[in-house]
């Protein structure tokens, strides 16, 4: 994409949440940080095939940190994103350095046992996390002498979720990107032609994970609190579901994933309730059986039906 | 060929044991740029597993291997092909989820020069836009043009050989380690096959064949090495292979095979 339509993106994204009410724009919020996660999903478990359940566990471990290092050891908002950013790669490396080196499903036993452990640090940290009632009374603090608040706060959320999409995007269409198709389709035809495949998983893994991670730390100030329920395992889930309902392996996949299934309860809330999770199993299930390249594939075949 | 000079794959005394059998034993041969040899026996004489430790599927440390005089035994099959020997796989290997032009450039993986750093910044696109027509020019060598933008999917078997053989290319390889190229191919397509190794090694490229056909291999080789027990029982022109005691007994009067 020319960077002219980057911006033109971004300028119509970052211009609806002056439009936008109090409530939609948190909904907006909500769904710009849940497209984020995906896409970056989607590199991991799409693009290079790692399933992992850690993605939404690194997304609190991003806004947890962001608030502990402001508000609990007081440092500066500088520093406290780059600590942040640091603790996220190196639980990355930790988990994933191991977990690569063995074959088949470690990465997701490893990672899924991760998430757990996340929810019962927070749970039993103290008064360093807040135990069960987390951190809450916070506010962001000023940057370069201004309050970023309301609509303007959307706006940084917007950045966030181009920034990191020009990130996938840019190594999707690199050597980089081939080379992790290429681990996810056939890992020992991908190390005859000098992929590195540990190497590839590894990285792949730690920089998914920390972009999740800095998008918890934007997400830290979104509802201005932090506790374990928000951060439960069920949303790990659910990131995996969008990318396979929107099409795994596509970006545009992701971003519909995302919005279907973050919109869908609102709708659906009314007629069944909290089923609504049901409704997405069976969603799920359908998706893998009938159309395992998700709603992307069936555009991509009325597209090529009708061109 | 070049009978002369050093060496681009020298293999000494090379050992492979699985539990109490010994695959290959104490094996010795030389490759030369541009030169076609073949790798032959009856089955279980050792040539796929030489194959594999050359390609750094298999370890071992009994023996050597040099190439380029580097020693590359006990390297891992990504760091071998960095340094210039590719392969194809008998049973093709494609990466299925991307199209043929893709899948060429993942053999040129080794070939790009620019960090994840740069390549996030927006550099690396002139690299990248060389190898695409590397990648495109090496598809049309091996006849392949009409199916550049192809899900791989959609390639016949004879297709997908070819295939992995521009990807292969795409290395810069020095060497290239065929596993039983002419396995489950027509008669017309071997014809086509032949001739671009041929090509292949016109280009000063070394190329190790493994091949259980004969009549593909002999008027193709310049050199023939036969194995037996994983041991070599013959070496020299197919000529005097064709007509050497030990390789008759070895393919125990299957001289109709030869």
């Amino acid at each position: 994409m020319s960077y002219l339509r980057w911006l033109g993106v971004f300028a119509v994204l970052a211009a609806l949440p002056f439009f936008l009410g109090n409530y939609h724009n948190d909904v907006y919020r909500k769904l710009l940080l849940w497209i984020t996660l995906a896409l970056g999903y989607n590199f991991l478990f799409g693009i290079c095939g790692q399933v992992a359940f850690s993605h939404f566990a690194f997304y609190g471990i991003g806004a947890y940190s962001v608030v502990i290092f402001l508000f609990q050891l007081h440092l500066p908002l500088p520093l406290a994103v780059l600590l942040g950013i640091v603790v996220c790669v190196v639980l990355a490396l930790a988990v994933a350095i191991p977990s690569t080196r063995l074959e088949g499903f470690y990465l997701a036993l490893v990672t899924l046992a991760l998430a757990q452990l996340f929810i019962v640090v927070l749970n039993e940290g103290g008064a360093v996390t807040g135990g069960t009632g987390g951190i809450t009374n916070y506010r962001l603090p000023e940057v370069l002498g201004q309050r970023i608040a309301g609509p303007w706060y959307t706006v940084v959320i917007v950045g966030l979720l181009l920034a990191s999409f020009a990130v996938l995007w840019r190594l999707d269409r690199s050597w980089f990107g081939r080379a992790c198709r290429a681990v996810r389709d056939n890992p020992e035809a991908a190390a005859a032609m000098g992929v590195d495949v540990a190497r590839t998983k590894v990285i792949v893994f730690t920089l998914t994970s920390a972009l999740a991670g800095v998008a918890g730390m934007v997400y830290a100030f979104v509802d201005n609190t932090v506790n374990p329920p928000i951060f439960g395992l069920d949303n790990a889930f659910l990131i995996l579901f969008m990318v396979i309902v929107g099409g795994a392996g596509r970006h545009a996949g992701a971003v519909v994933g995302a919005i279907l299934l973050y919109l869908l309860p609102f709708w659906l809330s009314p007629l069944v309730g909290h089923h609504h999770s049901l409704v997405f199993g069976v969603l799920v299930v359908v998706a893998i059986l009938l159309q395992p390249k998700g709603l992307i594939g069936i555009y991509d075949g009325f597209r090529r039906r009708f061109a | 060929m070049t009978d002369s000079g050093d060496a681009l794959l020298e293999v000494r005394r090379l050992t492979k044991r699985f539990g109490g059998l010994t695959a290959v034993a104490g094996l010795d041969f030389d490759l030369y740029k541009g030169e076609i040899l073949g790798l032959i026996g009856p089955n279980g004489a050792g040539k796929s597993t030489t194959f594999n430790v050359i390609a750094g599927a298999y370890g071992t440390n009994e023996g050597e291997i040099r190439f380029a005089g580097e020693s590359i035994l006990g390297l891992a099959p990504h760091e071998i092909a960095r340094r210039g020997i590719m392969r194809t796989f008998q049973h093709n290997r494609p990466f299925g989820g991307m199209p043929v032009l893709d899948n060429v450039m993942v053999g040129a993986h080794a070939r790009f020069s620019k960090n994840l750093l740069q390549i996030v910044l927006g550099g690396g696109l002139v690299e990248e836009r060389q190898q695409r027509r590397r990648a495109a020019e090496l598809i049309e060598f091996v006849g392949l043009s009409g199916l550049r933008d192809a899900e791989v999917g959609t390639l016949s078997f004879g297709q997908g050989r070819l295939l992995e053989i521009a990807r292969a290319l795409a290395g810069e390889p020095r060497l290239i380690l065929f596993d039983e190229p002419a396995a489950g191919l027509a008669p017309a397509e071997l014809e086509r096959l032949a001739e671009i190794i041929r090509g292949i090694a016109a280009r000063g490229i070394a190329v190790l064949l493994i091949e259980h056909d004969m009549r593909f291999l002999l008027p193709l080789a310049h050199r023939v090495v036969v194995l037996n027990f994983g041991a070599r029982i013959a070496e020299g022109t197919p000529q005097q292979v064709r007509s050497h005691r030990a390789v008759m007994d070895a393919y125990l009067g299957d001289a109709a095979a030869l």
